[in-house]
């Protein structure tokens, strides 16, 4: 296979090799949030630097990717892989996003990326504690911009903090997603829902309302408006119903504690 | 008077940016970026307030300032060498409709009782109103997140660099 090194870049990688990496790389970003516009773009930047064509079929759950010599159509190689789990990451979108310039730019060689790609893949989120914070601020925050004052703020980050510890703890114990979604919501709406009982705050509908908007997929909707506006339908719809679930769990947790608090205050 | 509407929008500005700077942290976006989240949140956030107080209708504020945001982040994004998305999908967290989707759903939950459904005959009308208001303004939140591919019609953000000549650094 000798003849087919490319004179321009000097370094011959194998589609399969390739197809490997551009996998792991693919399903990371689809599971830390990219819409699939933007996988597109930073492989397509990848590929070029090889000489080597790809095409993808992202879904929620997985990426079917096709590798292609631009010298030899016969050197192919198709490959499926499924996405870890779920959970927005943007920080390696950045990562990602400023290697693939790096060695597009021919800054980096194969086994370079390799090598930062792993690293990436371990860059860690920031703590419980401070997301369990910064979740409690934004919620108090929140419900201060619709209206609610500084009891109802401060009820509203009381139960946006427990709900959060909460949901990192069942999330631990590997339960499905989904359970820790209804159960977040019903302690959040539970801690959220004694100010409508006991009438502390002024508007303590405001607190009921955006405590638990700490849970709301932003991210999975917002992607997938974004593919239905650039024609990645089936991603666009997988990522509708994945966010509309959690809508559903949510409602289902609200809805639980709703009515042991008794439905008629609401 | 027109002080006391100032203090306003600054409480306004103060409190969108905590949110944006927050949810920056939620969404795990880079400790160096998470400022230019909490600023953005809090420009687009403030201006919508100023919109609303001088008469415009929600959604066309939400749009006014998702696309402000949206070209902001386009430019800041050369700035700081980081992708647009990484610091505008917090800012623009800001102004999701959680309060009508809220509402939307306590209507859909009340539906289910006769008695409060022959109280309050027009309750439909309140969801499909909610419903729909909370629909477009998710619509245009995320037509100002991808402004750059639906106005410019380039393929990264690096191309664009508005009229300047210098050499752009990576972003996108």
């Amino acid at each position: 296979m000798t003849e087919n090194i490319p004179s321009s870049t000097n370094e011959y990688v194998h589609a399969t090799e390739f197809a490997d990496l551009a996998l792991d790389i693919a399903t990371t970003m689809l599971a830390s949030g990219a819409h699939c516009g933007r996988i597109t773009r930073n492989l397509d930047r990848l590929a070029k630097r090889w000489e080597l064509n790809v095409q993808m079929q992202l879904t929620f759950i997985g990426v079917a990717m096709t590798v292609t010599s631009e010298h030899d159509p016969y050197h192919t190689v198709t490959r499926y892989r499924s996405t870890p789990p779920h959970s927005v990451h943007l920080e390696l979108l950045t990562e990602f996003s400023s290697l693939t310039w790096k060695a597009a730019d021919g800054d980096l060689n194969f086994e370079q990326v390799k090598k930062e790609t792993e690293r990436i893949k371990k860059i860690k989120h920031y703590s419980y504690w401070s997301v369990a914070l910064a979740v409690g601020f934004s919620c108090a925050c929140l419900c201060v911009l619709a209206g609610g004052g500084l009891i109802d703020a401060i009820v509203a980050c009381m139960g946006a903090f427990i709900g959060s510890i909460v949901r990192v703890f069942i999330m631990h114990h590997k339960f499905n997603p989904m359970i820790s979604f209804v159960i977040a919501s019903f302690v959040t709406t539970m801690v959220s829902g004694a100010n409508m009982v006991f009438h502390w705050g002024p508007a303590p509908e405001a607190a009921l309302a955006t405590a638990v908007l700490y849970l709301v997929p932003g991210v999975p909707l917002i992607n997938s408006l974004i593919d239905l506006i650039e024609g990645h339908l089936s991603s666009a719809w997988n990522r509708a119903l994945f966010g509309a679930s959690i809508l559903l769990c949510i409602a289902v947790g609200m809805t639980l504690s709703i009515s042991l608090l008794g439905l008629n205050n609401f | 008077m027109t002080s006391e509407l100032l203090l306003r929008i600054l409480l306004d500005f103060v409190l969108a940016f905590v949110v944006g700077f927050c949810w920056g942290i939620l969404f795990g976006s880079p400790k160096r970026i998470l400022w230019m989240a909490g600023l953005l949140g809090a420009l687009g956030h403030s201006l919508r307030f100023v919109l609303l107080e001088s008469g415009v209708v929600l959604i066309t504020a939400t749009m006014i300032s998702a696309v402000t945001i949206g070209i902001l982040g386009i430019y800041c994004a050369h700035k700081v060498h980081h992708p647009p998305v990484v610091f505008t999908m917090p800012a623009f967290i800001t102004m999701i409709p959680g309060l009508y989707a809220y509402r939307t759903m306590l209507g859909c939950i009340k539906l289910t009782d006769p008695a409060i459904v022959q109280k309050t005959p027009d309750i439909m009308v309140q969801i499909g109103h909610n419903l729909m208001l909370t629909l477009s303004l998710l619509a245009i939140l995320a037509i100002g997140i991808s402004i750059a591919a639906l106005l410019f019609r380039t393929k990264s953000v690096k191309e664009i660099n508005f009229g300047k000549k210098q050499k752009v650094k990576k972003v996108d």
